[in-house]
């Protein structure tokens, strides 16, 4: 195939694709981003590959390696097409068994199909698992049906459609409009509508403009963007094509993590494709329009997520963010004007202007459209990438698209919106989630990380895990930021170390309050909303630290103690063997007693203590504080 | 633009931010990490401010003015938000004496504890007293904080010449680093490490003269806190007093506020209302000062020779002594070499004297021969009229900058900024230089010449310009001729001779073509023994480019010395024939106000030293007048712009020592002249005027006042190409003598002084002995860094240090030439041992040890 200089080009093309493709092939689609990856999706490609040699049947049946599914959990798994069957799970030696019966023969091997773990029905086709019910995957789908570096693919699901709709049907006014009209916000966080930034950027007075992708996603547990960008490239590309010729920009950015490597071969690729087939380059299909697109690969700060220091960063500089305005869309990239969206914004691009704005608009909510995709992690059965259609709540997501608890444990709270986000109480569950309701529980929508706690979570731990987190990623250029945050991180360390005063509660609000306010960026202006929100909904677990010193989660070392039963311990000495300071003292069928002193509250002894025995539990509290006494005063009679 | 800050309606126009317009304004907005020579930074944040209208607060140093902004600068909110963000920093910084209820009593008790080696403490700090922090403390009042500190116990650098860096006291604002990348473009120091590791630090945390440091200072006078600390005040009391000078290091002339213990210099930084240099200085003037006046090699009263020993005298004697002796010789038989790092009013009286009493024509400024020099003897010779001043400003504004002869940055560092400042704003510059200069990396555009190559290339490139588009100078005088001498240049011949490639001059004159161009000129370009074809070459290119020459002086005051000549081109001569003439017998009686390189059996037969410090030739002198510094006088003296400025007396001169003028006067009345009769700088400045032309206009008291003015330029000439005068080939490099020698005139001497062999530190930043070598050379000759090496031609040697340096091209020899420097190391006798006229580039080699 040559360049592409006319739009009916691209239509015979794809025409061409189509035919080439028989429906009722054997396909064998193996899901293998990078979470397919560290499971071992790899060596499952080699053993189909492997087996399909053996049996003859290399070129009777296509193997189709494509990025994530979202099913995270069920990784590696492949489906089986036309017949769709969902194999999960898999390990190279369950390949010989799935070709035999579901590529040879149009069988099922029912032990490698999903199974729910509450109805245990099976369900072998992906739609019937509950995790996908009730997705609308609208960006998500095209991950199960194309091979990232394969453009044909993509042509072939309507791939660079929506560029020639736009290059050819309609003014750079009418693109923007039709994503105004779509009310598609900014996916990113902020939430800020993306036809309203474009139309700002397009009226800046200036020849030259720039796009940047932002695809630093950084959140700890999240990564949408980075399943779109080994899934799916050509969608991310497209849009900004699209973005680039309404904004009247000639040059684009994508500026990824250098921890994708995945993402980053494939995004290379792609564009490289792109230019290749004229869809990137000099006069775009034929058209007037020019626009080349460049990678670049962030060094891996948190903040570097944050669009100026982004900027600063792409312009060879250290990544810091700059007091705003003037905004990006005044002066930008080399001081240029710049607009500037996430990944999974540019995705919806193609789409919208594919479908039209009307179709688009009606999924979601009033204020908010289309879908989201939230990466769901944490104490929930079903991990993995959820897409979602704005105003679901979130007990929708954590109860049928989640599955519920792992364990069966309590529900305890959901923290969205990453490290910038805060923590949604039980309370707060049938919460329809769209940009301005997370935002008045005190959350954030953020990039979509969705982390689910269980009662064994203590919330005083959690906040001040994300407040470490801020804390180390701080770019330092701001004094609330860099040294508010440690302070912030100091009190709470206090306080989960059993050391928390009276009064360390304001003390944090007030503090937290001078971060929000006072710092220069987004990260030090949403970092204290863990504590925020966790102080809001959560704020008897704080007092309970500090005042009689409990953690009913159990976690925080410094208020909790390791005991042994006596009425259960059975002198088994596995504990006393384990114990890695030799704090536990005893005789084989004696009662084996813990040195409150020496024990390190490793939890070894908890560990090893057999299910049935049960012997060493957790304390707390006052439980603890007993505990603690009675140790002393065996001590001095010694 | 109408605003209003705290119910203050307010005027203001332009892009400026609510703090600028607030100072303005007298509103009183503390900040810190803000400074007026910066870009906004936002970092501090205790400048935050509320504005009607916007959510949240907005820091007011990088919030800029809109029409009808409402600004409150105080409210109890934005006040319990400053102590807190202060506090916050407070943490991170000793503060216990801060906030401590006793300061205002502590002051009695601490005159001497700062001498200890941690600071816990501003008492223990040696910037106690100049601290913003301590200012905005006590603006804001916080009074306690609240967090616990987090002292960082970092062990304070010390292994950079001239300042320490102290980072258990640095704040973060980023000052020192802001400076250092957008004024004085050497990027040596940047954040390091995220979070609350984030810190102020250097490439893989090197020392600084290894992270390409040039040691201007510019970060110790913006640091906020004792973090950077000039050494030489580390123990010194707090200055009572402070008196402004002129820089007399090099040509800039820059402003420099001496800060002063009753009588006694303690340090100089920058002025920040200096005209030439608003706030910015180099290495020389940021700490060399104090040393300087305060050398070891002072002379501080008068001596004679007497039983072949020098013995110190009154000065009556002294005089009476030099007056008898001097009077003994006539005319051709004496010489005097005076420094062009005199002021004004000291060359004129030097000059008259030297004609009117000593009766001589023998009288020579001890210096290179610069572009002017080439100028005026092309002017002279064609008829044209260059101009020799220029404004600063002239260059920052310029789209293309031409760059030739000099390491702008080392030789004229002020302009060097200039060249920054327009490089930011998109101009090109373009270097031809033999060697890599400080900054090239700046350069759009680096044509790597063979050393001695100039006129070649200069020629080259308007081949290459007249090719493309003509030179549209058809019809003006000189053009038939200019365009033949080009007709007859090869390409195959330049790219062999000068070591640039067709496609690179292609390159780079497209870039000239441009414009609007200046093209600097410094010595490099005359001190290779075809100064006046280089010179042309240089003058026909701007002219086909329509640029602005910009020719470079030396000296601090070297602008003068060249009117005077030019007011009488029979007077002087260069030092080289007196030097000569001196050797050969001819000059029997020396009077020396600058240095030059005779030893013992070469100097005449009586030697007079007039000077500040005592060196090698001041042994040898029969009489030892001991001269004030620049600290110790006033005068006047011309930058290389052509500016006049008058500076004033800082303290009284050391010792004995009188001022050049009044030294020189006193010896003409005990040789009974009456026309020697002043009183003041001011009396000889009035004849100044009179008598040199172009000295006509000044107006003296607006000179006092503070206010510069320019030399007057010369009216008419007409606009001409000079004949093109390519050389022959380069004499092919012989094999006995494979180093081509280049020298550098980097004036790092206050006239007899050297610098960097004198004053502790600077030799680290750099060395007039060094021998710069390129590593493969140097691994060849099997020299390491800091061997002293002789360098050698078959008429004489020198010795030197080795630098071993990537800058400098394989098969070159880098030098400094320095009329003061001791003799065994002096390139200027060197030179001047290799016979008449002899000049750069020589073919030498090197020998390893002495």
């Amino acid at each position: 195939m040559e360049r592409i200089n006319h739009p009916e080009e691209l239509a015979s093309w794809k025409s061409e694709i189509l035919s080439e493709r028989l429906s009722s092939k054997k396909t064998i689609v193996i899901s293998s981003g990078t979470c397919g990856q560290a499971s071992g999706s790899l060596q499952i490609i080699d053993a189909v590959k492997q087996e399909l040699e053996k049996r003859g049947q290399k070129n009777k049946v296509d193997v189709k390696v494509t990025g994530c599914h979202g099913f995270c959990q069920l990784e590696p798994n492949i489906i089986i097409y036309p017949e769709e069957i969902f194999y999960k799970n898999l390990k190279p030696e369950d390949i010989p068994k799935v070709i035999e019966k579901s590529v040879l023969k149009n069988e099922i091997e029912s032990s490698l199909v999903y199974k729910d773990h509450k109805t245990a029905r099976l369900a072998h086709k992906q739609d019937e698992i509950p995790f996908y019910k009730k997705q609308v995957r609208l960006l998500t789908e095209n991950n199960l049906k194309i091979d990232p570096t394969s453009l044909e693919d993509y042509i072939a699901l309507d791939g660079y459609q929506a560029l020639v709709n736009a290059l050819f049907n309609m003014t750079s006014e009418a693109v923007i409009d039709e994503i105004g009209k779509a009310g598609l916000r900014g996916r990113g966080g902020a939430g800020f509508p993306t036809g309203r930034k474009w139309e700002i950027c397009r009226k800046a007075d200036s020849e030259v403009k720039y796009i940047i992708c932002n695809a630093d996603e950084g959140d700890p547990g999240a990564y949408m963007d980075r399943s779109l960008l080994e899934g799916n490239p050509h969608s991310v590309i497209e849009g900004m094509i699209i973005g680039a010729y309404a904004i009247g920009a000639q040059e684009g950015y994508i500026y990824v993590r250098m921890e994708y490597p995945l993402a980053v071969k494939h995004v290379n690729l792609a564009i490289e494709q792109a230019r290749k087939f004229g869809f990137l380059g000099e006069s775009i299909l034929g058209s007037e329009f020019a626009f080349d697109i460049h990678l670049i690969e962030g060094a891996g700060a948190f903040v570097s997520g944050e669009e100026t220091s982004l900027m600063a960063s792409i312009e060879g500089k250290r990544a810091f963010p700059r007091q705003r305005p003037p905004f990006p869309a005044q002066e930008g990239l080399w001081g240029k004007p710049t607009n500037i969206n996430n990944v999974e914004t540019w995705a919806n691009v193609p789409l919208i202007l594919r479908k039209g704005a009307d179709w688009y608009s009606k999924i979601g909510t009033r204020r908010s459209k289309g879908t989201k995709i939230f990466s769901l992690v944490g104490k929930i059965n079903n991990t993995g990438l959820v897409e979602v259609p704005m105003g679901i709540t979130l007990r929708e997501i954590v109860y049928d698209i989640g599955g519920g608890i792992q364990g069966n444990k309590k529900f305890k709270a959901i923290q969205t919106g990453g490290p910038s986000g805060g923590c949604i109480p039980s309370e707060k569950l049938d919460l329809q989630i769209d940009y301005d309701t997370l935002a008045k529980a005190g959350s954030i929508m953020g990039s979509g990380g969705m982390i689910i706690m269980d009662e064994d979570t203590c919330m005083v731990d959690v906040a001040r895990y994300f407040l470490n987190f801020t804390q180390e990623e701080s770019c330092g250029k701001c004094v609330p930021c860099r040294v508010g945050t440690k302070q912030l991180v100091g009190i709470l360390n206090r306080i989960t170390e059993g050391k928390g005063e009276e009064g360390d509660l304001k003390r944090m609000e007030d503090l937290s309050k001078t971060i929000k306010a006072g710092s220069l960026c987004g990260l030090g202006q949403t970092a204290p909303n863990p504590v925020l929100t966790t102080l809001r909904y959560f704020r008897k677990e704080y007092e309970a630290h500090i005042k009689s010193k409990t953690c009913s989660a159990l976690v925080c070392k410094g208020l909790i103690a390791y005991t042994i039963d006596p009425d259960k311990c059975v002198g088994c000495l596995l504990c006393l063997k384990n114990c890695p300071v030799d704090a536990i003292s005893g005789e084989r069928k004696k009662v084996h007693v813990i040195d409150q002193e020496l024990c390190i509250k490793c939890g070894a002894c908890l560990d090893v203590c057999p299910p049935k025995i049960s012997a060493v539990a957790k304390v707390t509290g006052s439980k603890k504080a007993r505990i603690l006494k009675n140790a002393s005063g065996k001590r001095v009679k010694k | 633009m109408k605003l209003t800050i705290d119910g203050k309606r307010i005027e203001a126009d332009g892009k400026k931010t609510i703090l600028d317009v607030a100072r303005e304004n007298d509103i009183y907005i503390p900040a810190l990490c803000d400074h007026p020579i910066l870009k906004p930074f936002g970092g501090c944040r205790l400048c935050i401010v509320e504005i009607q209208g916007r959510r949240g607060f907005a820091p007011s140093c990088s919030t800029y003015i809109e029409d009808g902004m409402d600004v409150k600068s105080d409210s109890p909110q934005l006040r319990r938000m400053r102590k807190e963000i202060l506090g916050l920093i407070l943490t991170e910084h000793p503060d216990a004496c801060l906030v401590c209820t006793e300061k205002k009593n502590c002051d009695e008790y601490k005159s001497t504890i700062r001498k200890v080696g941690e600071v816990t403490g501003c008492v223990l700090c040696p910037n106690n007293g100049r601290c913003d922090l301590q200012d905005v403390v006590e603006a804001v009042q916080v009074d306690k904080v609240d967090f616990p500190s987090i002292y960082r116990d970092f062990e304070v650098k010390k292994n950079d010449p001239f300042f320490d860096r102290n980072y258990n006291l640095c704040i973060l604002c980023g000052r020192c680093v802001r400076v250092c990348h957008e004024l004085r473009g050497a990027s040596t120091v940047h954040f390091v490490n995220r979070g609350s590791e984030a810190l102020i630090g250097t490439v893989l945390d090197k020392p600084l003269r290894e992270s390409g440091c040039q040691f201007c200072g510019a970060c110790v006078d913006v640091c906020p806190t004792g973090a950077l600390t000039e050494r030489a005040i580390k123990y010194e009391p707090l200055p009572d007093g402070s008196a402004i000078t002129l820089c007399p290091f090099c040509g800039m002339g820059c402003e420099l506020e001496v800060m002063l213990k009753g009588e006694r210099i303690l340090s100089a930084r920058p002025s920040k209302n200096g005209i030439v240099n608003q706030g910015q200085a180099c290495v020389k003037g940021r700490f060399l000062v104090k040393d300087t006046v305060y050398s070891p090699r002072r002379i501080e009263k008068p001596m004679i020779r007497r039983r072949k020993e020098l013995e110190e005298v009154s000065w009556e004697e002294a005089l009476d002594f030099v007056a008898q002796r001097i009077k003994t010789y006539r005319g051709s038989e004496v010489a005097m070499i005076a420094s062009p790092q005199l002021p004004c009013e000291d060359a004129f009286v030097a000059e008259k004297f030297a004609g009117k009493v000593l009766k001589t024509k023998n009288v020579a400024l001890a210096t290179g021969i610069t572009p002017l020099d080439s100028l005026e003897n092309l002017a002279r010779k064609y008829g044209i009229n260059p101009s020799f001043n220029f404004k600063k400003e002239d260059i920052s504004q310029a789209g293309v900058i031409f760059l030739t002869g000099t390491d702008l940055a080392v030789s004229h560092p002020l302009l060097w900024l200039e060249v920054l400042k327009a490089v930011r704003n998109g101009a090109k510059l373009v270097v031809a230089s033999p060697y890599e200069i400080v900054g090239n990396r700046y350069a759009a555009f680096w044509l790597q010449i063979k050393p001695g190559s100039e006129d070649l290339l200069l020629g080259s490139l308007s081949k290459v310009i007249l090719e493309r588009e003509g030179a549209g100078g058809q019809g003006i005088e000189g053009y038939d001729s200019f365009t033949k001498t080009l007709d007859k240049l090869k390409v195959s011949r330049i790219t062999e001779e000068t070591g640039v490639d067709e496609q690179s001059l292609m390159r780079a004159a497209e870039i000239l073509m441009q414009g609007p161009s200046c093209f600097i000129a410094g010595s490099g370009l005359t001190q290779c023994s075809r100064e006046d074809a280089n010179m042309a070459a240089l003058w026909n290119l701007v002219f086909q480019c329509k640029g602005q020459l910009i020719p470079l002086g030396l000296e601090n005051n070297y602008r003068s010395s060249f009117e005077f000549k030019r007011n009488d081109p029979s007077k002087i001569k260069h030092v080289s024939r007196i030097i000569q003439d001196t050797r050969n017998g001819h000059v029997k009686a020396m009077y020396l106000i600058g240095s030059v390189p005779l030893d013992r059996k070469e100097k005449a037969d009586f030697l007079i030293v007039q000077d500040c410090h005592m060196n090698e030739i001041a042994e040898y002198a029969d009489a030892v007048l001991p001269a004030a510094t620049f600290a110790e006088i006033e005068g006047t003296v011309i930058n290389v712009e052509g500016r006049i400025q008058m500076f004033g007396k800082v303290i009284p001169p050391l010792g004995e020592a009188k001022p050049d003028w009044w030294i020189l006067s006193r010896l003409a009345k005990k040789l009974r002249r009456k026309d020697f009769d002043y009183k003041k700088t001011m009396d000889i400045l009035q004849e100044l005027k009179k008598t040199v032309p172009a000295f006509a206009k000044i107006n003296p008291a607006s000179l006092r006042k503070g206010k510069t003015q320019f030399v007057g330029e010369r009216e008419g000439g007409k606009p001409k190409f000079l004949p093109l005068k390519l050389r022959d080939r380069i004499t092919k490099i012989e094999k006995k003598f494979p180093f081509t020698l280049w020298a550098d005139y980097n004036l790092d001497c206050y006239r007899n002084l050297i610098l960097s062999r004198e004053i502790r530190g600077f030799e680290i930043v750099r060395n007039s002995r060094w021998v710069r070598l390129n590593p493969k050379d140097a691994k060849s000759q099997k020299c390491a860094e800091g061997d002293v090496v002789v360098v050698e031609s078959p008429a004489g040697k020198f010795r030197g240090i080795v630098k071993i340096t990537e800058n400098i091209p394989e098969g070159t020899v880098g030098t400094s030439f320095l009329w003061s420097e001791g003799l065994e190391f002096s390139v200027a006798r060197f030179i001047s041992s290799q016979g008449k006229d002899s000049r750069f580039p020589l073919p030498v080699r090197i020998k390893r040890g002495k």
